[in-house]
């Protein structure tokens, strides 16, 4: 299991000014849930001590028949994939787990393995939050492709309702 | 006992009147449930080009035929663009007029493209003296607001195609001509074009080899007496 801090930057100013869009909203690749092949499930509200250091388990599917890269992919010319997150006042996030990818090989080109996400993936969140509620908003950033395929990076969009209790 | 004969009789004709109008009404539904799967069925038929689909000989497409046709694009003109290659060079579409045309849109992150390069680095070559020319669009992402990202982004792809032995002109920003090319949701997408410009053939995903070379000599054949 690689740790890695995948957080784009302290985004309160952005947060609090509301209007204004986040970082990953003004991309084309912000698509709606409709053309996203990756889909977050869960979780959309949790409940955390508040002030102790806390892991959440955010899980995400693929569509059927799709890969994505891993966080870690073998190519430098792969798109990882990487979750992108604002820090909402009250919030700390110190990292981000991913998890291991499979091994995939394009039919057509069995030789090269690709380090990647299928089906189902869960990202570990270690977090810290004050007292009182916080909205964590994020994206998802992924490239997926399937057998001889192969699709533009897109964003889906990730919240959660942070409880500090 | 004659009435319990009587109460028994009516019984058993009763018993056989529900049994009776339980088997038509099993009958009549399940007749109804068969035209109704009738009236659902859909059969392809060819397109004979009058708009009107035939009743008769339906076909079943093959993977192929389908990957084929799968832009729309095919028997129109192929339109026209101005892009920069990986060399700073402003390279138009109607440069290439009177050649046979391969225009292949792919990008660094995209592994069925890395697959087909070398084939149209082979085949760029097989069909150079028929005039073949071939061009690759890379639609990798493009900063144009951060010049120093922008730099190192066509530096990446010039370094990819260098890395892949490209033997024909590389050009980049295929987002600003994606929407004229059906929008490039998917990569590879690649467009066979003859000698007067018409998108003869079109592929989106990574096709068979022999169905390229197929779809080349089909640009270079066609509009070759024009």
């Amino acid at each position: 299991m690689k740790r890695a801090l995948a957080l784009a930057a302290l985004l309160t100013g952005a947060l609090l000014a509301g209007a204004q869009k986040l970082p990953w909203q003004t991309s084309a690749s912000m698509k709606p849930a409709d053309d996203q092949l990756v889909h977050f499930l869960y979780p959309q509200q949790v409940t955390v001590p508040a002030g102790k250091a806390q892991t959440v388990e955010l899980h995400f599917r693929i569509n059927a028949g799709l890969h994505i890269n891993s966080h870690e992919p073998r190519q430098k010319s792969l798109i990882r994939t990487e979750l992108i997150a604002a820090e909402p006042t009250g919030v700390n996030i110190s990292a981000v787990d991913f998890p291991p990818g499979s091994d995939y090989a394009f039919p057509l080109d069995p030789q090269e393995k690709l380090s990647v996400y299928t089906g189902d993936f869960v990202l570990k969140m270690h977090l810290t939050a004050r007292k009182g509620n916080h909205l964590v908003q994020g994206a998802l950033r992924y490239q997926a492709c399937d057998t001889n395929t192969c699709f533009p990076p897109r964003n889906v969009p990730v919240a959660m309702d942070v409880i500090g209790q | 006992m004659r009435r319990n004969i009587l109460v028994l009789t009516a019984m058993v004709v009763a018993l056989g009147l529900m049994i009776a109008a339980g088997v038509m009404n099993y009958l009549q539904r399940r007749r109804a449930a068969e035209a109704q799967a009738q009236m659902m069925k859909m059969t392809l038929v060819p397109d004979d080009g009058s708009g009107q689909g035939s009743t008769e000989q339906p076909v079943t497409e093959t993977a192929d035929e389908a990957a084929e046709n799968s832009t729309g694009m095919n028997g129109k003109a192929a339109p026209n663009f101005t892009l920069v290659d990986i060399n700073g060079k402003k390279v138009s579409l109607a440069d290439f007029r009177g050649h046979p045309l391969v225009v292949d849109f792919w990008a660094t992150w995209c592994g069925p493209c890395k697959v087909e390069i070398p084939w149209f680095e082979k085949l760029h070559d097989q069909y150079a003296s028929q005039g073949l020319q071939i061009l690759g669009v890379s639609a990798d992402d493009l900063d144009k607001d951060d010049p120093a990202k922008l730099f190192t982004e066509k530096r990446d792809i010039a370094d990819f195609a260098q890395k892949m032995h490209m033997n024909y002109p590389v050009l980049i920003d295929a987002d600003s001509i994606a929407n004229s090319y059906g929008g490039l949701d998917a990569l590879p997408t690649t467009f066979f074009i003859d000698k007067n410009g018409k998108i003869v053939a079109s592929t989106i995903g990574l096709a068979p080899e022999d169905l390229i070379e197929a779809d080349i000599q089909k640009a270079i054949h066609s509009g070759a007496s024009s």
